[in-house]
């Protein structure tokens, strides 16, 4: 299997899902179309241009052309790193407000995928935390979320 | 004399203290977006959008549209120093624009860059402004059909310009469609695919989805490789080019004005397509074209000046015909629908002082873009030398700060995450998130014209080829849907990701 017969077979299951689902809402009939009716052709057509793909994949596959790795030779886990601190700050900034939850993320994605030195990682951390919610906060009164402290 | 009128009523909204200071802050931001690598105008757009809302709509407008053009300015930058486009519209520029540099031409290419962009601004915004109100006069006569037939259009075209195979585009565009159609059903008040989230009956934000496609994603795709990046150690000197650099330069300013615009109209194109077209056409044109890609000045001028052409072209569509030709267009059409005001023929007749600010401002920010590339150079130079390890955690959190900021949502932070890890799983399978985008937008004004057009035939879909505008746009379309097909009609170049 290649790259391209991969994804292809991926929107083929997605398209056929978004017909499934359609249908709970209704299609109706052209001259009197329901809610579904939009999503119901939009799911149809992602698995018609899929099942396209799929086939001109399957020739160029025929060719010879393979898996092609997409993440060999890269720095994945830096990757996993950035997710790991964009999911924490999701979950973290309404126990923890704002202003410390920007801070740690910061502070962790400059040691972990910098790397930094401490002092370097602390200070930009402190300052970017406290800059973003004087400028964003303050200035343009974004109403970030509020932590234990008040900030 | 009419449109001079409004021209001095555009002019008296621009002059005003509030919307210059915006103006400014508009092109200088773009500037600087289109400078750094990584950061394009999209999310830079989606990223101010919130800090707009308490501002009035000229204000605002006059901001993010100061954003898309000057992010043409700016993108030449990295291209001529740093090899690195710094805004997809800028990849063709690296070509000789690289080259010069290297030779120790720097200065003349940043020079003509910029002189280049000035003139072509200019024209084009001459063009919006003679262009726009017939064409909304006109678009008055159009029906629920002949805007279904024309968002159709503008989908294909996009789709057939796309890089890599038409049919990852279409699937794109059709994954943008389905988006759209998430949320409340305007005509029976059904809500779709919102698994009781109250979040979701509105749809999901175009501003959380364009920053987690384009920039969240740039983000995960750049940590991966190596973040050295080194700028070339020049002395930046002679910026005013030479009589020779100008006699060099002239026609294929004017050719890639001319071609950026026309280009720029047509939903769809955009800078993007105009630059690589421009390039294609002065190596054409020129009687050495051997010395492409060596460091002629021709291959910066023409399609420096065809990309912001092509950005004063975009806004024809949009601002006539309520229509956004890309993804950047798309970004203000969603801003236009926040503010209260509909895009479209009539909004130059209901909004006189928005549109024809918007325009005057356009005149006054290509001076102000000028003003600030040539001597501000050396200072975007030292912004280029800050280590990408220090600027990626900062474009991170004003992106999930601009996705919260937008409802006070942490869903919608939720999701921009989301789109970020699949913009960068697009990117590694080689699909493109512009389709996506402008159809997402696209997508309920598309539905609704479909539904009151399907009313209007009774039901039946030949009815979209008896009407005769109708007819044409989608004979148009159908014939960019078959073109790939057959065999021997070659693929055109691939062109990156269109980002703008």
């Amino acid at each position: 299997m290649n790259n391209d017969q991969a994804s292809s077979g991926v929107f083929f299951l997605i398209g056929a899902a978004i017909c499934l689902g359609s249908i709970r809402y209704k299609i109706g009939t052209l001259s009197e179309p329901d809610s579904g009716l939009m999503p119901f052709l939009v799911g149809a057509a992602i698995s018609f241009f899929s099942a396209i793909g799929f086939f001109q994949a399957s020739l160029k596959k025929r060719q010879g052309e393979g898996w092609n790795r997409i993440w060999g030779g890269y720095l994945w886990p830096r990757v996993l790193i950035v997710l790991a601190c964009l999911f924490g700050y999701v979950l973290l900034i309404k126990p923890l407000g704002f202003f410390f939850t920007a801070a740690l993320f910061i502070g962790f994605l400059l040691r972990a995928v910098g790397p930094h030195r401490w002092a370097v990682v602390i200070l930009g951390a402190f300052l970017i935390a406290l800059c973003s919610y004087l400028v964003f906060d303050v200035w343009l009164m974004a109403q970030l979320p509020k932590g234990p402290l008040g900030f | 004399m009419e449109i001079l009128g409004y021209l001095i009523l555009g002019f008296q909204t621009a002059f005003q203290p509030e919307n210059l200071l915006f103006c400014f802050l508009g092109v200088l931001t773009g500037t600087l977006v289109g400078v750094l690598p990584g950061v394009g105008p999209v999310a830079a757009m989606s990223l101010l959008l919130p800090t707009t809302f308490h501002v009035p709509p000229v204000s605002a407008i006059i901001m993010l549209a100061g954003i898309y053009y000057g992010a043409m300015y700016g993108g030449s930058t990295t291209s001529i120093l740093v090899n690195i486009p710094g805004e997809a519209a800028s990849v063709v520029t690296c070509l000789d624009g690289y080259q010069m540099a290297r030779k120790g031409r720097a200065g003349p290419a940043l020079g003509i860059s910029a002189f280049g962009s000035f003139i072509a601004g200019t024209l084009s915004i001459l063009g919006l402004m003679l262009v726009a109100p017939p064409l909304a006069q006109m678009a008055l006569k159009f029906g629920p059909p002949e805007y279904f037939s024309l968002m159709i259009l503008g989908l294909v075209i996009l789709t057939f310009l796309a890089s890599g195979p038409m049919w990852k585009a279409l699937i794109m565009a059709c994954i943008g469609l389905f988006i759209g159609c998430v949320g409340m059903d305007s005509i029976t008040a059904t809500f779709r695919f919102t698994f009781g989230l109250l979040e979701l009956s509105d749809g999901v934000g175009l501003v959380p989805v364009a920053m987690g496609l384009f920039g969240v994603s740039e983000v995960l795709f750049n940590v991966e490789k190596s973040m050295k990046r080194s700028v070339f150690e020049t002395k930046i000197q002679n910026l005013f080019p030479s009589r020779k650099d100008w006699g060099e330069s002239f026609w294929p300013i004017l050719r890639g004005t001319g071609l950026g615009f026309f280009l720029g109209v047509l939903p769809g194109g955009g800078s993007l397509i105009a630059s690589f077209v421009s390039y294609a056409i002065e190596k054409k044109v020129s009687r050495t074209p051997e010395k492409f890609g060596t460091g002629m000045i021709a291959g910066v001028a023409g399609p420096e000046s065809a990309n912001n052409a092509g950005s004063g072209g975009a806004f024809i569509p949009l601002m006539t015909l309520g229509i956004p030709g890309n993804a950047v267009t798309a970004i203000l059409l969603g801003a236009l629908i926040i503010y209260g005001v509909q895009p479209g023929p009539k909004m130059i007749i209901d909004h006189p002082k928005l549109f024809w600010g918007v325009i005057a401002s356009m005149y006054l920010g290509n001076g102000m873009l000028l003003l600030l590339n040539l001597p501000l150079i050396g200072i975007w130079v030292k912004i280029l030398k800050v280590p990408y390890p220090f600027l990626f955690p900062l474009i991170l959190l004003f992106c999930l700060i601009g996705a919260y900021s937008l409802n006070n949502s942490v869903l919608e932070m939720g999701i921009m995450v989301l789109f970020g890890i699949l913009g960068y799983l697009f990117k590694k399978f080689r699909y493109e998130g512009a389709p996506l985008i402008l159809a997402m937008v696209l997508g309920p004004l598309m539905e609704h014209n479909f539904r009151a057009s399907l009313g209007l035939f009774d039901g039946r879909l030949p009815g979209f080829f008896e009407r005769p505008i109708s007819a044409v746009i989608m004979g148009i379309a159908i014939i960019l849907l078959l073109l790939p097909l057959i065999p021997g009609v070659k693929k055109r170049p691939a062109i990156g990701d269109a980002e703008d």
